[in-house]
């Protein structure tokens, strides 16, 4: 073993730099599959804990609108049966409200209470920071405000509801299970106890609510316990409304964008991956070719290819066991900034912590990688002949073909001689191409995540129907509202849209759109297969619920609204990332079989007629509509939403996270690119010094030998961003939906703009181009003198 | 006569974990034009290290080096490039043609960087080829696929390309067999005769009787210069002389 030792540090000596650009390669593959891996073991668990921290139980129930016959003996009566404990506590509920949020509003169900909030025995509040000199007015914001929202301590943070306007000092920042996060729906904001009574004196008549945490009993299922609660709920008092979650929707809806991220981490590291398989293999070959006579010498001296084998694997694993460990190091040090996206998406406080899985995982990844890597690319070192080695004979030369015959090109001396490289060393152009149109192929991804999520937000992502506003009225202005908006010159294209939870089959519930007229809606790509309904019998459902219940188009499916059930057929599918991917669209006419849609307020959901691509002046044209209905109808209207600003405010977590998506890809593809092209030319060079010095002595510049290397990489460079580039442009989407169906997008539709691929592209190859220029440096060290006389 | 090189104070020293080696000491020396100088010397007295100094392959340590008039010790390294271009041809005794070339991308690869006009290029390389003895079928072969002597010859067709002014040819018969070295050795007679001048090293007396005027170094300096006046096949009397110069040099 001992000279197996000997040959591997001679080996790791001798060939310093490429040993360098190895390890690290397989460093940044690590310390990627390590990141991604934390997020993944560590984002669902950080919010389980959170919840178990403080006392989600298995969900919450929320009543409003009339709590008559709510007593504590009945609540007991409905509850207590199928749960081993809960809480209940009342306090005040907005159902929609406009929330300032990020760089807009965030529409959202928003409970108000009191100090009392710290002390509850469950889903009490932790206080993440709080500056306590203020002691007056104030108000304790979900963390989310902080950490995504852009609020400090000691902001004044105002709001509105039906003209009233609402304005605290921010005095500290809380995590919370239910209430804290945009993607739950729904947001809880403690007030100091003078200002809340004040409140509630003012509010209590029309917004108490009550909630209820509940921890079931084993054994008990979720879905029919909240069926049975909703159907006995309305027994009790048929005018109350019953809100809420289970805690798997709340934390799935928490943490979807956590899982987002790290899945695309852990595609673009497969791609790394790869591009370090090519590289080992590639240098393995190399180093046979290059130590030729070494190899010769070793075997006529009594070594084996066993041996020299052995040295080879002992070599590359240190490497890779050096190199994963620095690497799933780094990401623990980097975790900090995915855990920011984490925090920002999820609304909770999240401990970066030790997690053996995310840690070995990675490790043993990478090890066992570059050892089966190893050992398939150096079993031709057990069939080299010494004497065959010493004469460097493995090697032969076996010229087909003289490409780019220089007197024949029409190219100049430094194009045709750079061609001439090119088509010399086809490995290292289809390392070249493939590692590129990786990188390409990432960068695109992450290009469509910021421009969907980002630059030009994808609303159908977080909503199933899009508008500019949305005018809410009570029973008695409906017809007249309607009118007013169908009237009125600045508003296009009035729908009446209602959601309301419908039930399937006693285990889960389907939050539901009641469309009127299906025909009107505007986001067109909702259905992705089959069609909107028509027809009183129909109904579309979303792709993941059909997909976990098996059914298609053309299957019946059985929906409940408190004792009614009606018998849909399935006309199409729908796709959503919303309510854990379970949501369902009927025409009024079809909900009419379940409930008496005439005795539900008015939603009208509105185009603006001059709606423009700049939001500011969008937002300041639906604010007019909304303002001048509100001051018209005055108390008749029950709610507004100006989706524009909402759009905003919910896009903002997504806004920061395919922001930092692109810099990474578009960092990590540099570096990778520039370390493949720093292994290949430094091969290269080292193969074609000979030739280098005969240039030299010919009377070549090292500048025009630079030029004419950094130019024979450019054919695979260009040619690989230009398929890979269209490649990418048709199957980014399909890729997209291949793993995003976990998130409830069954067939994405994302843009991709056409000048940034461009822009990519470009980027690409001149970054290409000047890395290798700069790695080609190292030909002005080759003197013709030295090289010819070392001969 | 013309000199086409002038030496003045030459010095190169080695330096090798703190042992310095003076390897050329104080030479002055003029080439002229038209002459086939030779240089010889024992193994390690500097010929080659002289030779490649001369032409500005290597750079002395002290003194300086006039190619034509032109200092070409002050240049730095993309300048003696420049340089060589269209002043130097080099013939060395492993060829060195380049491998993945053809036998006649070799010459173009070598000429392009003088000429522009790649038909009257093509025509020039293929006249050298021919002159050197290498025919048609050859041009398009690789350095691999052809004799050690033919490789040679094109070696010297290919530092001939750009009408240099001078040759400089280090033991271009080193690697061959006498049949083959003669053949060399012939070529490269026949191009002085035509006004090529040319500078060989070499410590064969064969190859050394083709010269016009031979300089012997030993340690570093010019020990002693003979001049044998124009190369006349089986000229005993010229054998004679140069016999009797190197004797005296201790060879």
């Amino acid at each position: 073993m001992n000279k197996v030792l000997l040959l591997a540090k001679s080996n790791l000596r001798k060939n310093r730099g490429t040993s360098v650009g190895l390890f690290l390669l397989m460093m940044i593959a690590t310390c990627l599959v390590g990141i991604s891996l934390l997020i993944f073991f560590d984002c669902y668990p950080t919010a389980q804990k959170a919840a178990e921290r403080l006392k989600g139980g298995d969900g919450f129930i929320l009543i409003r609108d009339d709590l008559e016959g709510f007593t504590d003996e009945k609540i007991e009566e409905l509850i207590g049966k199928d749960t081993d404990q809960y809480y209940v506590y009342r306090n005040l509920n907005y159902p929609t409200l406009s929330l300032p949020f990020g760089d807009g509003e965030v529409g959202i169900s928003l409970n108000l209470t009191d100090s009392s909030a710290f002390t509850r025995e469950m889903n009490f509040f932790e206080i993440v920071k709080e500056d306590t000199s203020i002691t007056e007015n104030y108000v304790y914001l979900p963390y989310q405000f902080n950490t995504s929202g852009g609020y400090e301590i000691g902001d004044i943070y105002e709001f509105e509801n039906a003209g009233k306007k609402y304005s605290y000092k921010v005095r500290g920042f809380n995590d919370v299970v239910y209430g804290g996060g945009n993607n739950t729906g729904r947001y809880e904001f403690v007030l100091d106890d003078a200002s809340y009574k004040k409140v509630w004196d003012e509010e209590h008549e029309t917004g108490e609510c009550i909630v209820i945490i509940y921890d079931l009993k084993d054994g008990v299922e979720s879905g029919a316990f909240r069926i049975r609660i909703s159907n006995e709920m309305l027994k009790v008092n048929p005018n109350t409304v019953m809100d809420g979650s289970p805690l798997d929707v709340v934390i799935s809806n928490r943490t979807f964008i956590g899982l987002i991220v790290a899945v695309s981490i852990l595609v673009l590291t497969s791609l790394i991956v790869i591009a370090v398989a090519m590289m080992l293999a590639n240098c393995i070959s190399n180093y046979v070719n290059e130590n030729m006579k070494t190899l010769g010498a070793l075997k006529a001296i009594g070594y084996t290819g066993k041996d020299i084998k052995l040295s080879l694997i002992v070599w590359f694993l240190a490497l890779a066991v050096i190199a994963s460990i620095t690497g799933i190091i780094l990401s623990y040090v980097f975790m900090p900034i995915f855990a920011g996206i984490m925090i920002g998406q999820m609304g909770l406080s999240y401990n970066i912590s030790f997690n053996l899985m995310a840690t070995l995982i990675p490790i043993a990844f990478v090890i066992v990688f570059a050892l089966i890597v190893t050992v398939l690319s150096a079993r031709k070192i057990g069939k080299i002949h010494p004497i065959v080695a010493l004469k460097e004979g493995v090697e032969s030369h076996n010229f087909k073909k003289n490409h780019v015959a220089l007197d024949k090109t029409s190219l100049n001396p430094t194009m045709s001689l750079a061609m001439k490289t090119f088509f010399g060393n086809m490995k290292q152009n289809v390392i070249t191409f493939f590692v590129v149109g990786f990188m390409v192929f990432a960068c695109i991804i992450a290009l469509l995540m910021f421009e969907n999520f980002s630059r030009n937000p994808k609303v159908e992502i977080l909503t199933t129907e899009l508008c500019a506003g949305v005018v809410a009225s009570d029973l008695e202005s409906k017809d007249e509202i309607r009118d007013y908006l169908e009237s009125r010159k600045d508003v296009e294209n009035v729908r009446e849209i209602i959601n309301l939870s419908l039930y399937y089959n006693e285990e889960e519930s389907l939050f539901t759109y009641i469309v009127k007229d299906p025909s009107k809606m505007r986001n067109s790509s909702i259905c992705y297969k089959g069609r909107l309904p028509e027809y009183d019998n129909e109904v579309v459902i979303s792709g993941s619920f059909a997909k976990k219940y098996g059914y298609d188009i053309g299957d019946e499916i059985k929906l409940d609204y408190g004792d009614n059930s009606f018998n849909y057929l399935i006309t199409g599918l729908i796709q959503t990332t919303n309510n854990a991917g379970r949501e369902a669209l009927l025409t009024y006419k079809a909900a009419d079989h379940l409930l008496d849609i005439d005795q539900i307020p008015g939603w009208f959901w509105f185009d603006i007629a001059n709606e423009s691509s700049d939001n500011d002046a969008n937002i300041e044209e639906t604010e007019k509509i909304l303002e001048e209905c509100k001051d018209k109808y005055g108390a008749h209207v029950i709610n507004t939403m100006d989706f524009f600003k909402i759009i905003g405010g919910s896009m903002t977590t997504f806004k920061s996270i395919s922001a930092m998506m692109l810099i990474v890809m578009i960092v990590v593809s540099v570096v990778v690119i520039g370390l493949i092209l720093f292994l290949l030319i430094k091969s290269l060079i080292y193969h074609k010094r000979k030739d280098y010095g005969i240039y030299k002595a010919l009377g070549y510049t090292s500048g025009s030998l630079m030029l004419q290397t950094a130019l024979s990489f450019m054919p695979p460079v260009i040619v690989s961003i230009i398929v890979f580039s269209i490649g990418s442009y048709f199957s980014a989407n399909p890729y997209m939906s291949t793993f995003m169906h976990a998130f409830g997008l069954m067939k994405c539709s994302f843009d991709i703009p056409v000048a940034g691929v461009v822009l990519i592209g470009i980027g690409l190859a001149i970054v290409s181009f000047v890395l290798a220029l700069l790695q080609t440096r190292r030909i002005k060290k080759i003197e013709a003198y030295n090289m010819l006389v070392a001969e | 006569m013309k000199n086409i090189i002038e030496t003045k104070k030459l010095c190169k020293t080695f330096s090798n974990g703190g042992i310095q080696q003076h390897v050329l000491k104080n030479i002055d020396l003029e080439i002229y034009e038209g002459d086939f100088t030779i240089i010889m010397g024992a193994s390690g007295a500097g010929k080659s290290t002289l030779l490649y100094s001369l032409s500005g392959m290597d750079k002395p340590t002290l003194g300086s080096v006039s190619f034509d008039g032109t200092e070409i010790t002050k240049m730095n390294t993309d300048e003696l490039a420049l340089f060589r271009r269209s002043n130097c041809g080099f013939v060395f005794q492993q060829v060195y043609l380049v491998d993945s070339m053809s036998v006649l991308d070799n010459l173009m690869a070598a000429g392009l960087l003088v000429y522009r006009d790649k038909k009257m290029l093509v025509k020039k390389a293929g006249e050298l080829l021919k002159a050197v003895s290498i025919e048609e079928p050859l041009w398009n072969k690789f350095p691999t696929q052809i004799s050690g002597g033919e490789a040679q010859r094109v070696g010297i067709a290919r530092a001939l390309i750009n009408e240099p002014k001078l040759v400089f040819a280090d033991e271009p018969t080193g690697a061959l067999n006498s049949q083959t070295g003669k053949a060399v050795l012939d070529t490269l007679t026949k191009f002085n005769e035509k006004g090529q001048s040319i500078v060989m090293v070499t410590h064969d007396i064969t190859s050394a009787r083709r010269g016009n005027r031979i300089l012997y170094v030993k340690d570093g300096e010019i020990a002693g210069e003979c001049n044998l006046g124009k190369y006349v096949t089986g000229d005993k009397e010229r054998h004679q002389k140069l016999n009797d110069f190197l004797a005296k040099m201790g060879w």
